[in-house]
């Protein structure tokens, strides 16, 4: 088994990290009934963890029993019918499914299939915690539309639903939903506590770990508990014993990224970005998620960029990062931000160095 | 019946001779030439070139020989006219005319037709108003021409039949008939000259008929993609003057242009040319073959003519070459080049052509010396054109008396009616068919009344035979007028239905509706005839019914076409429809019961002619160049290009080339362009001279495509306004400019598809394509190594349905994944995060450890997460990045059949953790609906719902599949019983089925994916 599954908590009370919202989540719903909730932060910061373990601890191990289906659902919308099809993840008592998974149909699982599951009050013997709970992943993903008729949702069907939602960044959820959540914040994880998960999981695995290693692997894991652990796997299973300085071997799309980047900075011209064109339809059809991508690029970008340009190319990342998701063809708009880049960054070599 | 044939397809005044049988072609048919006729020959200067090539037929040896002779004899009758020809020594080669048969006096170089002027008094008067007779006298002598020709070759008697039948003056319309009776007459100027030699050719220019159409189109779209070369931009572009001449100094001329000019492109060049009057040929037809470029120079300098020449100038013949189909170009060419004259020009050989014809008083003296490079024949030809300058100016005089008289007579119907074909022969184009419909019109009463009155044997018929007609074709090319005239010259009465009649009749009744009424009138018509048959003393009313517009009809109700089928049925009477479209999805029921005949285009050559013989009637001054593309802009539609002549004709009397181009400037685009053409039209050199109707047009041409293809190609152009780019930085802006207003093209297309904002789409299609377009327009050069200058395909659909692919099948992944329950992650961390270990888990074992061991451990592991074999490649293909290794790379194949075979042989006993590898037996599909981890007794109902679902999703058919075969359905419920009763541990003899669900599991993806991607484009 991986290890980030293998030690992963399972209840609250086994927490490394963020011990503190854990503890307050125990409480929260032993004393009364929980509320909706927002769980926000960046990825490997633990906020999966914490949903699972906090449905462990309002359901038992009742919350562990799940089956995961890929439904399919007719959905009628008004002319004509929609087919969507999603995953979910099912207990008993949860269902946990990603709705924006439907693209822009997300609006009708909103509309129709959660409202649906909503409805339906499970019976409970002992007649309380007559309520079930619907984890929604990635909200901040969710269209505008689905995100109004969500905000419905959750107070209509409150009775017996409590929705719990899970995502990125709090920014793309509108103030409506948020306001009818309990928000919590979970930070990423600082260097220090992923060194200290890390040399727990090296005592556990009876690794030897030199000094600094750990240090390492959770400066380059960017913060993200989770990609350290994965990162701390891929060097075990590279080499081992670990030297102290053992190369860490990158995401293999990162490395991708930082080629583009380096590729964009060696000479602008049209066809140095059809070559670009080339590599980044390489990785979205690696299934790497443009936004991503256009991050990456722009944080590899930056490391090398004077500090005069850095202002407005953050400018225009942004810029672009939006209307990638106003529009639908990802590649356009990629590649607009880098002919962008280029014609920006060609135009200052000239001016600085004739 | 046949005697009718007969009465039209010979012609008016023809020489009885030929006219029979269609076989007797291989007979030397009229062999003698009345003198007269001669001299008619001799008037008419394209019949010279066709002598030229009549003798060659035989054998190359044989041609230089004549060609000799003939050049001898053209000397001699040169001289005369033109006595400042360059001694024929020089260049033997170059415009020899030969007239083996007759005699020596119409040496006049086809092209060139200095010698026609004082050879033939018929001359004037032909090209004067008298031209019909004129020429129908010299299609005669041509046709015995060519009958003699034809004894040597049949296929040469083909080209000239064609010429014929349209003409009226055909002899043997018939013997030609087998192939090619519906080839182009118009073109026969040119067909005579290629009588001969041409037999390739003349075969390759009739089946250019429908190919056309399209050709004036592929030398803008095509021409993209047969350029293998990247063409350069011109060195002195619009640096030179381009001269001004009298506006027929070409005449007669064809002109090949090839590779780079000094200062025009090559648009600009042929749009010279067709100004003045010659014609052009695009290069396009010569490019079949790569090193066809390197021939024409090598011929060229074999001919020892100037080494530098990007002009190439042919006799006029030499176009009906260019035509054929690529494979006779290559055979030809070389001949060709061996055997025929040619010249070679300059552009500024050109250039002083067409100023020399401004001074036509003394073109010789001044064109001769000019040019240094040119070769020894410029000279000859320009003279010529300074004498058909004369010519013309004459002609001009002559004709407009002549035409303002007509005009006084002239009624005010409208031409297309006044000119509606009487006889048959009057048909542009489509002989064959119309033939084939007056035999069906013939046969009819035998094949169906009659067997009918004899005892309903209907069944006996050929079983081929249908009742009715379908006649398709584009609007304007005679099918209505064929369908009357075929039914007039067998005295049938016709009797039109179009939709505007079934709908008039529908007021009356209008409980009926308009189906009904339009069923009525054909039902009562076809009764009506079975009754006048009866009292029918006189046996020779027939009638026909012509359906016009049956794809109109059945616009308004699907029954119309229905009821009309039923109507044929029954029918009495032949019946005719007529139909543009004959793919129509209204139509496909009626095709079966019709014999279709599909009508083409017209060819522009024979358009041109029909439209030149009218004209000429009219008083009208056209010349052939300005009528051809008349026909052309008007894309064979003759109705069309009539009203066009006659409104033009209000105006003005002398119709020239550059009265069309600026009339019917827009009516180009009426035709279908491919968006390979808009794309090319757009981003052309001239892109930014298009008016914004005509972008907006081109683009909107193919709304999805066209974005597609810019947005793949903008990168390739270098911009005609950075002209003086220091360093590349104005393109790189442009560049970047563009790159956004295709980003907001994507935009605003996601508004318009979403939230059907279609009024748009308009917005959409300047943001997507204009802009960019606008920006960038210029000359396309390559970016790769090896890559082909012309416009790539959109690489976006390719990409965007492999994403998707791969998309299903990480979702798949992630299912198994989850459904092993040691984790819970999502798609995208399972991409971004996991999948570098997760390969590297998989693969490195097998790298390093001993086969067995890291077979065993990586087995392990896999069972661990539930992930398949299927889902091993998925990994390893979505880490594969192009220019990294693989993961796979280093692994023994060895190693890994082991891993496979290991992990197959451990499924017998696997648990179902991931159920939707099951795929129930006589299931064709894979299941839409997919239940993985089962591994609680959580609701034991619910399982074998879903798989009961699946099964009412699945085709009816698969059901009645699975019930047809009692033994599949009996497995399949044993299947459901397990599942049911074991819900948690579920052993499945997984030998066959798991097999059969890996392989069938993907074909069930691959279709799933299909249409997945495609409703993900309809968006």
């Amino acid at each position: 088994m991986l290890w980030v599954d293998k030690y992963r908590p399972k209840t609250l009370d086994k927490v490394l990290v963020h011990e503190d919202i854990a503890q307050n989540l125990k409480k929260l719903v032993t004393e009364q009934d929980c509320p909706h909730l927002l769980f926000y932060g960046p990825s490997g910061s633990g906020k999966k963890t914490l949903i699972m373990a906090l449905l462990r601890q309002i359901f038992g191990p009742g919350a562990d029993k799940v089956k995961v289906e890929n439904k399919a659902w007719r959905v009628d919308a008004g002319s004509r019918a929609i087919d969507v099809e999603l995953t979910t993840v099912s207990s008993t008592h949860h269902v946990e499914l990603n709705p924006s998974d439907a693209g822009f149909q997300d609006r009708y699982v909103v509309q129709e299939i959660i409202k649906e599951m909503a409805k339906n009050r499970p019976i409970d013997v002992k007649g309380r915690k007559g309520f079930k709970v619907l984890v929604l992943n990635e909200v901040d993903k969710l269209s505008r539309e689905a995100q109004h008729s969500l905000r419905r949702t959750m107070e209509k069907y409150s009775a017996s639903c409590r929705l719990i939602l899970c995502c990125n960044s709090s920014s793309k959820v509108s103030e409506a939903i948020r306001s009818r959540c309990l928000n919590m914040r979970i930070n990423a994880p600082t260097e220090g506590e992923i060194m200290k998960v890390l040399e727990f999981i090296g005592k556990k695995e009876s690794l030897q770990l030199p000094p600094g290693f750990a240090d390492r692997i959770a400066h380059q894991s960017n913060r993200s508990l989770r990609r350290a652990i994965l990162l701390f796997e891929t060097c075990r299973v590279q080499q081992y014993p670990f030297t102290s300085n053992q190369a860490i071997p990158p995401m293999d799309w990162e490395e991708y990224v930082s080629e583009i980047a380096s590729s964009i900075f060696k000479e602008q011209s049209p066809k140095r970005l059809f070559e670009v064109r080339g590599k980044l339809y390489e990785l979205l059809v690696n299934c790497i998620p443009p936004e991503i991508i256009l991050k990456r690029l722009l944080y590899e970008l930056l490391k090398k960029l004077d500090s005069e340009l850095k202002h407005e190319i953050s400018h225009w990342a942004a810029y672009y990062e939006h209307r990638l998701r106003l529009g639908q063809k990802a590649i356009f708009h990629l590649e607009a931000f880098v002919a962008k880049f280029m014609s920006i960054y060609k135009g200052f070599l000239i001016e600085t160095f004739g | 019946m046949s005697q009718d044939i007969r009465k039209w397809f010979v012609k008016p005044h023809g020489i009885p001779a030929g006219n029979g049988n269609t076989l007797k072609q291989e007979k030397p048919l009229t062999p003698e030439k009345p003198p007269v006729v001669q001299e008619a020959k001799e008037s008419s200067s394209r019949r010279k070139t066709s002598k030229y090539f009549a003798k060659d037929a035989q054998s190359v040896k044989d041609e230089m020989e004549v060609e000799e002779v003939s050049e001898k004899k053209a000397q001699k009758g040169s001289t005369g006219s033109a006595s400042e020809k360059p001694p024929s020594g020089k260049k033997p080669r170059k415009f020899q005319i030969s007239d083996d048969d007759d005699d020596g006096d119409d040496f006049a170089t086809p092209t060139l037709r200095k010698g026609l002027v004082d050879a033939s008094p018929n001359k004037k008067l032909k090209t004067e108003s008298g031209k019909g007779v004129a020429r129908k006298i010299a299609d005669d002598i041509d046709e015995d021409d060519d009958q003699t020709v034809k004894s040597n070759a049949k296929s040469a008697g083909r080209g000239r039949g064609r010429g014929r039948g349209a003409k009226g003056s055909a002899v043997t319309q018939i013997t030609v008939e087998s192939m090619d009776v519906d080839k182009s007459d118009a073109e026969e100027d040119m067909d005579d000259k290629d009588a001969k030699p041409t037999k390739p050719g003349g075969r390759g220019r009739g089946g250019r008929g429908a190919p056309a159409g399209g050709r004036g189109r592929g030398g803008g779209g095509r021409g993209g993609f047969m350029n293998f070369g990247e063409r350069k931009d011109p060195p002195h572009k619009g640096e030179k003057e381009i001269p001004e001449g009298a506006p027929d100094c070409l005449n007669g001329l064809t002109f090949v242009i090839s590779g780079t000019l000094d200062s025009l492109e090559r648009e600009e060049a042929e749009d010279l040319i067709k100004r003045h009057g010659g014609r052009c040929t695009g290069s396009n037809y010569l490019l079949c073959d790569e090193d066809i470029g390197g021939r024409k120079s090598e011929k060229a300098k074999e001919l020892g003519q100037v080494s530098y020449f990007h002009l190439l100038l042919y006799l006029v013949i030499s176009r009906t070459f260019l035509r054929f189909c690529p494979s006779a170009v290559i055979i030809v060419s070389v001949s060709f080049y061996v055997f025929f004259s040619t010249a070679f020009l300059t552009e500024d050989g050109l250039f002083d052509m067409i100023r020399a014809s401004n001074k036509s008083k003394k073109p010789v003296a001044k064109v001769a010396p000019s040019p240094p490079k040119k070769s020894p024949q410029k000279p000859e030809k320009s003279k010529q054109t300074g004498q058909t300058v004369t010519n013309s100016d004459t002609k001009g005089l002559a004709s407009i008396s002549a035409s303002s008289k007509r005009k006084n007579q002239s009624t005010s119907l409208p031409w297309t009616e006044k000119y509606r074909p009487k006889v048959p022969n009057d048909i542009v184009g489509n002989q064959s068919l119309v033939k084939q419909l007056h035999d069906w019109l013939t046969n009819w009463n035998e094949q169906f009344l009659d067997a009918k009155n004899k005892g309903k044997g209907k069944k006996q018929n050929d079983s081929g035979a249908k009742k009715a007609v379908l006649l398709s074709g584009t609007p304007g090319i005679g099918k209505t007028s064929s369908a009357k005239l075929v039914s007039q010259m067998l005295g049938f009465q016709t009797i039109e239905v179009n939709a505007s009649d079934s709908r008039g009749k529908a007021d009356g009744k209008i409980e009926r509706g308009i189906h009904g009424s339009t069923s009525n009138s054909i039902k009562e018509l076809v009764n009506n005839q079975s009754l006048s048959l009866k009292p029918g003393s006189s046996q020779n009313v027939k009638t026909v019914l012509i359906m016009d517009e049956v794809d109109g009809m059945s616009a308004g109700d699907r029954g119309g076409v229905a009821d009309l089928i039923a109507s044929i049925k029954i029918s009495k009477i032949p019946i005719i429809c007529i139909c543009n479209d004959r793919y129509s999805q209204k139509l496909k029921s009626l095709v079966n019961y019709c014999l279709l005949l599909s009508f083409r285009k017209p060819t522009k050559q024979q358009v041109a002619k029909r439209l030149s013989l009218i004209a000429s009637s009219e008083g009208l001054q056209a010349n052939e160049i300005a009528l051809e593309e008349l026909a052309e802009r008007t894309n064979g539609d003759i109705r069309m290009a009539l009203n066009h002549l006659q409104y033009m004709g209000l105006s003005m009397s002398v119709i020239k080339f550059d009265d069309i181009k600026q009339r019917l400037q827009s009516n180009s685009k009426d035709e279908d362009i491919s968006p390979f053409t808009a794309v090319d039209k757009l981003f052309g050199y001239n892109g930014g001279k298009l008016r914004m109707d005509e972008r907006i047009d081109l683009s909107m041409s193919d709304p999805d495509l066209v974005p597609l293809l810019i947005q793949e190609n903008y990168i390739n152009y270098r911009p005609n306004s950075g002209s003086k780019d220091d360093n590349g930085m104005k393109r790189l802006n442009f560049i970047a400019r563009a790159a956004e207003s295709i980003g907001n093209g994507d935009i605003i297309n996601v508004q318009i598809r979403r939230y059907r904002q279609w009024q748009l789409s308009q917005a959409g299609c300047i943001a997507s394509c204009i802009t960019p377009a606008a920006l960038l327009h210029g000359q396309r050069e390559t970016l790769e190594q090896g890559e082909r200058n012309f416009n790539r395909f959109g690489g976006w659909l390719g990409k965007n349905s492999t994403m998707g692919k791969n998309n299903r099948l990480l979702e798949d992944l992630h299912v198994h994944l989850l459904a092993s329950r040691e984790s819970n992650l999502g798609r995208s961390t399972l991409r971004l995060d996991y999948l570098t270990l997760l390969s590297k888990r998989l693969t490195e074992p097998l790298k390093k450890l001993p086969k067995d061991e890291a077979v065993e451990r990586v087995v392990e592991f896999m069972e661990l997460y539930s992930v398949g074999m299927e889902d091993f490649d998925t990994i390893v293909e979505l880490s594969k990045f192009k220019g990294h290794p693989s993961p796979l790379d280093g692994v023994l194949p060895a190693v890994k059949a082991a891993l496979t075979k290991a992990y197959n042989k451990g499924s017998s006993s696997r648990i179902i953790k991931t159920a939707d590898l099951i795929t129930l037996p006589g299931m064709k599909k894979a299941p839409k609906k997919r239940v993985a981890a089962m591994l609680e007794p959580v609701d034991e109902s619910l399982p074998e719902n879903a798989e009961n679902e699946e099964e009412n999703l699945s085709d009816a058919e698969d059901q009645e599949d699975d019930l047809a075969d009692p033994e599949k359905q009996q497995k399949l419920q044993s299947e459901l019983q397990s599942l049911n009763s074991k819900a948690i541990k579920v052993q499945m003899e997984l030998k066959g089925s798991a097999s059969s669900s890996s392989k069938k599991a993907p074909a069930g993806r691959g279709g799933g994916r299909g249409s997945g991607s495609a409703s993900k484009r309809k968006r």
